[in-house]
């Protein structure tokens, strides 16, 4: 409306006369359109360090607070901070971490679900005070080895779950990592549960996602703790039979611990002052119907904030298989380290990425964790088997050779075998 | 005040006109005149600048941070890389301080931690040692870079030439009776060293962290220990006087072939962040061809007493 009105008759030096911020000035024409004296480019002054204030005893320093603007020769008057009467979360200011309730004095190192640790699996087993074994123990192999054709139709039932997982469950080109590892641990889950029939020791089993553990203990003179929510956990009414007699567990006080001097094994976790001391929570009620952890199955690559090697990624699963035996021990057995469980802890883990899978078995035979020397854990350990070689979209083609042909390749039945070997182990 | 009248009045002037147009109409376009003029008198003070708030972004000046490096700033230590800005060679003033910058691939900062002598808290002068468990390429400089974790923390240092993943490296302030006899990579007080010693990261003053021979494939060699300063010739075959306490590592700096490496194309160059020359032609001055001249006199680094003091 305003704007032809105006130009219609208005003369230039009226317009001119109007000051951008909307505030009249003089009539003068200004020659730049500059909005304010910035105008002239001037380098940042550097604003010079504030003047130390002296305070002498006796004397009144004159401000210029009453006449409320400034007065060049007069002190800057200085008010006291003004602390809001009601509480608002935004403005909240945490108070110094020395003032902290739950401040200590002694570091507590944390293990969280994204420690990437840098000595990797020697490190968490000396954390936790354990002997490698490499490969499965011979219970689970025999297991793996009967499970041939548990299923009905089970190589091609696999090789579609695998298929669903890579080719099937999407709308674009290929699915990306996040999704088909997800899809493809909960695919071969599914299809292991449909063994409920013959074994209906599978019932007494309960799957858990997203809950909190907690665990403390102490090894030499440092306290650790494990904290964090990841993985799958499937929970059971019964405890898994142990692995090694009590022979082996006894062998096991001559295994001497790998150290990695010069690295601290405390390296890359992360040191706390502020913390709860007893922490431990296996993450349910004290009454909950299935209080044994059954098997971990951990998910690599899904933390987009958090990407580890896999050497850190089987250190993590190690330290929360761990984590959850320690804590389940805690609540059967009492806080109080002892030298021998009457009846030692077995936990598994699998981890995946989509192709290829770890297993690991960890035995937890001693809750004195504190010395060196003494009965140490067990843990077996299976890394890197592949599933599958390839599951290809296109081709690859190098010099017009088809050198892997799409769809999937390589598939090892074995591999799955010893996952349903971890699956059912406890219930046949 | 004046400016607000002086359009008032040809706002209402105009609008008279636009009356005027319609003067054969009855006294009810009268009234509405009446009102017209009323309305105008008491919104055009509001009214006429609306329109110019709308053209206010209208800025001509850059803005005056130029150059911000606030990336730079933080003062703990980390082995996380860190996001650098391109400066293009200007100042903070946002003038060009160095021709010839501008461009090149994105890089990022490790924070490479010159104070090879550099104890972790409450382990206080004892020798420590530290594990190499990467040596890797950084764009930031000529030389590769090592990250070496000891104890509980990790940091990078420059690698010297034969330094690979696994290997241990130490570090002492201790200088003793005896000259050690140190491996490549290890760091010791100049006092401790035998004469002749190939030495890289050399201190200027105790504690202040390395700031000589950093460049990649060079060396100085310790040349003579004097009553507790040693000398030390730079890459540059001047020798320089420094107290026998500044710390060094021995050996050569890595990636020795750095001046073999054939650029290729001026392209490349560009992609390192390195600007063409001017193409102006400027006459050979004194500058060009070989000059004979005899090395400069020994530099000295300690604190030489003060008249006062003699």
């Amino acid at each position: 409306m305003a704007a032809p009105l105006l130009s219609l008759k208005m003369s230039a030096a009226a317009v001119k006369g109007f000051y951008p911020h909307g505030a009249p000035c003089n009539l003068l024409p200004r020659r730049c359109f500059g909005v304010s004296g910035r105008m002239s480019a001037k380098s940042a002054h550097e604003r010079p360090k504030p003047r130390e204030r002296v305070e002498i005893p006796g004397l009144e320093m004159i401000t210029y607070d009453k006449r409320m603007h400034y007065v060049p020769g007069l002190a800057k008057p200085v008010y006291k901070r003004w602390e809001r009467d009601y509480k608002d979360p935004r403005f909240y200011v945490s108070p110094p971490v020395r003032e902290m309730p739950l401040y200590k004095e002694k570091p507590c190192y944390i293990f969280n679900q994204r420690t990437s640790a840098l000595e990797g699996v020697r490190q968490a087993l000396w954390l936790t005070k354990s002997k490698l074994i490499s490969g499965l123990p011979p219970q689970l192999l025999s297991l793996a080895n009967g499970c041939t054709n548990q299923i009905l139709d089970q190589h091609e039932r696999v090789q579609n779950a695998i298929k669903h997982a890579r080719f099937w469950d999407t709308t674009e080109e290929r699915p990306g990592k996040k999704k088909y590892s997800n899809k493809l641990l909960y695919n071969l889950l599914h299809l292991c549960a449909t063994l409920q029939s013959h074994h209906p020791g599978l019932g007494r089993r309960i799957f858990a996602e997203k809950y909190s553990l907690a665990a403390t203990w102490s090894r030499g003179q440092d306290l650790f703790q494990i904290r964090g929510q990841n993985c799958i956990l499937h929970n059971c009414m019964d405890p898994l039979p142990e692995l090694s007699g009590n022979q082996e567990v006894a062998d096991t006080e001559n295994y001497v611990l790998e150290t990695f001097y010069p690295v601290s094994p405390t390296i890359d976790l992360q040191k706390v002052q502020v913390y709860q001391e007893e922490m431990y929570s296996t993450g349910f009620a004290v009454d909950y119907v299935y209080p044994h952890p059954h098997t971990l199955y951990f998910l690599e690559g899904v933390d987009d904030d958090c990407k580890l090697q896999p050497e850190q990624f089987r250190a993590k699963m190690l330290m929360f298989t761990f984590g959850n035996a320690l804590a389940c021990a805690h609540k059967l057995y009492g806080t109080q380290s002892q030298q021998i469980l009457d009846r030692p802890i077995i936990v598994q883990a699998v981890g995946t990425n989509g192709r290829i899978f770890q297993f690991l078995v960890f035995q937890l035979n001693t809750t004195k964790l504190a010395e060196d020397d003494g009965i140490k854990n067990q843990v077996w350990l299976e890394e890197d088997i592949q599933l599958y070689d390839f599951a290809k979209v296109r081709p690859l083609i190098k010099k017009k050779e088809i050198m892997v042909p799409a769809g999937l390749s390589g598939y090892k039945p074995e591999t799955f075998n010893k996952f349903l070997a971890f699956y059912i182990h406890g219930a046949v | 005040m004046l400016a607000e009248t002086f359009t008032c009045q040809t706002v209402q002037s105009c609008l008279e006109d636009v009356m005027m147009a319609n003067s054969g109409l009855s006294g009810a376009v009268r009234f509405l005149k009446v009102s017209f003029q009323m309305l105008t008198q008491s919104k055009v003070g509001s009214l006429v600048p609306s329109i110019f708030v709308q053209a206010r972004g209208f800025l001509t000046t850059a803005s005056l941070a130029q150059n911000r490096t606030l990336w730079k700033q933080r003062e703990k230590y980390t082995i996380r890389p860190i996001g650098i800005k391109k400066t293009g060679g200007r100042d903070h003033t946002g003038k060009i301080r160095t021709h010839g910058i501008g461009g090149g691939h994105k890089q990022r900062y490790r924070m490479v931690d010159f104070k090879r002598l550099n104890y972790e808290a409450g382990k206080e002068d004892q020798p420590f040692e530290e594990k190499v468990v990467e040596v890797r390429y950084d764009p930031c400089r000529s030389a590769d870079i090592a990250l070496v974790a000891g104890g509980n923390r990790k940091r990078w240092i420059i690698a010297t030439e034969n330094m690979q993943a696994e290997d241990i490296i130490k570090t002492s302030a201790v200088i003793g009776r005896m000259a050690v006899s140190a491996k490549e990579g290890d760091a010791y007080p100049l006092g401790a060293l035998p004469v002749g010693t190939l030495v890289n990261n050399l201190e200027i003053q105790p504690g202040k962290g390395s700031e000589y021979i950093r460049a990649a494939g060079t060396s100085g060699v310790l040349l003579r220990k004097v009553n507790g300063t040693a000398i030390v010739q730079l890459p540059s075959k001047q020798q320089v006087q420094v107290l026998e306490t500044c710390m060094v590592t021995v050996g050569r700096v890595s990636n020795v072939d750095h001046n073999k490496e054939i650029i290729g194309k001026a392209g490349r160059n560009r992609w390192f962040g390195i600007r063409p020359s001017s193409g102006l032609w400027q006459r050979k001055g004194g500058w060009a061809g070989r000059k004979i001249k005899p090395l400069p006199p020994m530099k000295s680094y300690i604190n030489l007493p003060s008249i006062a003091a003699k």
